[in-house]
């Protein structure tokens, strides 16, 4: 039996987002729980773990994040097909190489099966390099990495029943690469997988910087340079240096990436503008009040969602 | 006698930018320091300062940047008014409390009338440094923006820039905090400059890395409470490798927000334009356009009007 489950702090995103993503992909047999959170993630896994440890018939336990939507209604084939190597311990599809710190990011990336779906201006999708693998990138591939994006995450039987989240490292961030570290520590592999998901969250990468780098900074100090995290090039003189050089130029470039985007927006906004106080556009303002009161043939619109449904039902043709 | 002296790296952006705008600023008596640009920015500066020191009557020598122009015709007399306080060493038109970097920007930003123009996306014009709060001069700080300096001439004849910062960025800072060192003051004044520069405040980020690690190194002590011993030198790694990765972080954020709202605006744009209404009036603007155009060229071909007519 696999096993679904979610710690859920906003019931209406695990409805919306979760939900469909789970209904999509589980089988007759597989157990739904989503768990109202009880405090930080860290310790709502540990309840489910130990919720489930128990399930003498569990094939796997599959940790969703209330945003985080399941594409492909095959998700348990490929979990099961990944798990049949007993040595394999987590399943995901977001995964990374010569990992150093919770910024998994800066890593080198192997795999990203995954949307970034926002609703800020109008909303939009942001698909990563190997949500289709027909164009993905000479780099994208499946197989062993070092950690996964938590956001979902496949557990094999071994690890629910032997591995626990690590309750002192705060209160979100790092879970998941500490869970990955803790399971190859143990000897087990960390693999990607062929199934997508879409994360339905903000543009903002990191909302809680404080909290974020307090997180990352105790994880450092946890692995203090065991499994490759927290190592660098230099004395500690010089990686202090660099980090804080490097830290100064990335938001000079940020400073810069808003100058531009500032000068773009200046000039498309003259653009509209124009359009809409030339003489054409507002002679012509009654025809398109007609044809917005006027009933139309409906037509399927064209949104990130009704994409997303697309894409499905071109694989299962 | 204020001289003015600029170090030209392009002859083409002295002319546009800082030609006009010392011109717009000085007074009768006002020499002009136009000195070709050697390397290090340092050397360049060196120069500048030794031929503004051989001058008795120099009340102020301000080093002007090749793409900064001088917007202020009171700039003088303002200078002038700064220094009457003899404990002031330097002006600028923008600097920074509690600096701690050669991004003084960092700082508690104290800023005038300055404004960037930019040629990018059919050009525009906006306030400096606008992705930080800007406090109104006068103010003292402890640093000054190298765009725009303004020497007093005990400042010019005793304070050198460092020629050993080969890399170019934060000779400002370096400058800066030798002045304060001798005891004098830094102020920012309400000076109007118009900073003409890409949007790219930087084009070499990784030089910039460098130039940063290396003022790190020669003003340690005084930028930031060094650390005792290895173990505050890890703690302090830890927290900056931290910061440095949630910088990055924070800038990928900006960057794809920033992108849904330029998209945004470009659908809505789209749609204007893509619309029935609009393509079926495409002829109309077509004739309005040749109308204008013809109307341009019957302009230019009329004979100038004398006074005589």
């Amino acid at each position: 039996m696999i096993a679904f489950a979610s710690s859920v702090t906003k019931p209406d995103v695990y409805r919306q987002c979760a939900e469909p993503g789970i209904l999509r992909a589980r089988e007759p047999d597989s157990v739904v729980r989503p768990l109202e959170s009880i405090g930080s993630i860290f310790r709502s896994y540990n309840a489910l773990l130990d919720e489930f440890s128990g399930r003498e018939d569990l094939e796997a336990l599959v940790l969703v994040h209330q945003d985080a939507e399941i594409v492909d209604a095959d998700f348990c084939s490929v979990a099961r097909r990944t798990l049949a190597d007993p040595e394999v311990g987590l399943v995901g599809c977001v995964g990374a190489i010569g990992v150093r710190s919770i910024a998994w990011w800066e890593a080198s990336v192997t795999c990203a099966s995954f949307i970034n779906r926002y609703d800020e201006h109008g909303g939009g999708d942001l698909p990563s390099f190997s949500w289709a693998w027909n164009d993905a990138p000479a780099y994208a591939r499946l197989g062993e990495v070092e950690t996964l994006d938590g956001f979902v995450l496949v557990l094999s039987p071994w690890v629910v029943r032997n591995i626990r989240f690590d309750e002192d490292l705060g209160a979100f961030h790092g879970y998941d690469l500490d869970l990955c570290l803790q399971v190859r520590a143990a000897g087990r592999k960390v693999m990607t997988a062929e199934f997508r998901a879409i994360h339905h969250r903000q543009l903002d990468m990191v909302p809680d910087p404080e909290e974020w780098s307090e997180a990352h900074i105790a994880l450092a100090d946890k692995w203090d340079g065991r499994m490759g995290i927290g190592i660098g090039a230099g004395s500690w003189k010089d990686r202090a240096l660099r980090a804080e050089a490097d830290a100064e130029a990335a938001l000079v470039l940020a400073y810069m990436n808003a100058l531009e985007s500032d000068a773009r927006v200046h000039e498309l906004e003259r653009a509209v503008a124009e359009t809409a106080e030339s003489i054409s556009w507002r002679i012509t303002a009654p025809l398109r009040w007609l044809q917005r009161t006027t009933p139309r043939r409906s037509r399927p619109e064209l949104t990130p969602r009704s994409l997303a449904k697309s894409l499905n039902t071109a694989e299962t043709l | 006698m204020i001289a003015f002296g600029s170090s030209i790296s392009g002859a083409e952006a002295y002319q546009r930018y800082a030609e006009p705008g010392i011109a717009r600023a000085a007074e009768p008596e006002s020499k002009v320091l136009a000195f070709a640009a050697v390397e290090p920015i340092g050397r360049s500066y060196n120069l500048l300062l030794d031929a503004a020191a051989a001058h008795d009557d120099l009340e102020a020598l301000v080093l002007v940047h090749p793409h900064s122009e001088i917007v202020d015709p009171a700039l003088c007399a303002k200078v002038r008014e700064a220094f009457r306080d003899p404990s002031v060493g330097m002006i600028g038109c923008a600097g920074a409390r509690d600096v701690h970097s050669i991004a003084w920007w960092e700082g508690d930003v104290i800023c005038g009338s300055v404004r960037q123009r930019y040629e990018e996306y059919h050009g525009g014009e906006f306030d400096a440094y606008r992705w930080t709060q800007r406090r109104p001069p006068p103010a003292e700080v402890d640093a000054l923006d190298g765009q725009l300096l303004v020497l007093s001439p005990w400042v010019v004849r005793n304070v050198r820039f460092d020629e050993t910062l080969l890399l170019g960025h934060g000779f400002d800072l370096d400058y800066s905090l030798q002045v304060r060192q001798t005891g004098r003051t830094l102020r920012v004044a309400d000076l109007a400059v118009l900073h003409h520069r890409s949007l790219e405040l930087i084009s070499d980020l990784e030089v910039w890395v460098e130039a940063h690690i290396k003022v790190a190194e020669k003003w340690g002590a005084v930028l930031s409470e060094p650390p005792e011993g290895e173990s505050d030198w890890k703690r302090r790694a830890r927290r900056a490798e931290a910061r440095r990765e949630a910088a990055r972080a924070i800038a990928m954020s900006e960057s794809l927000k920033l992108d849904a709202r330029v998209l945004e605006l470009e659908r809505t744009f789209e749609q204007m334009t893509t619309s029935a209404s609009w393509r079926a009036t495409a002829p109309l603007r077509l004739i309005n356009r040749l109308r204008r155009e013809r109307a341009a060229r019957r302009e230019l071909a009329q004979p100038p009007v004398t006074a005589d007519a």
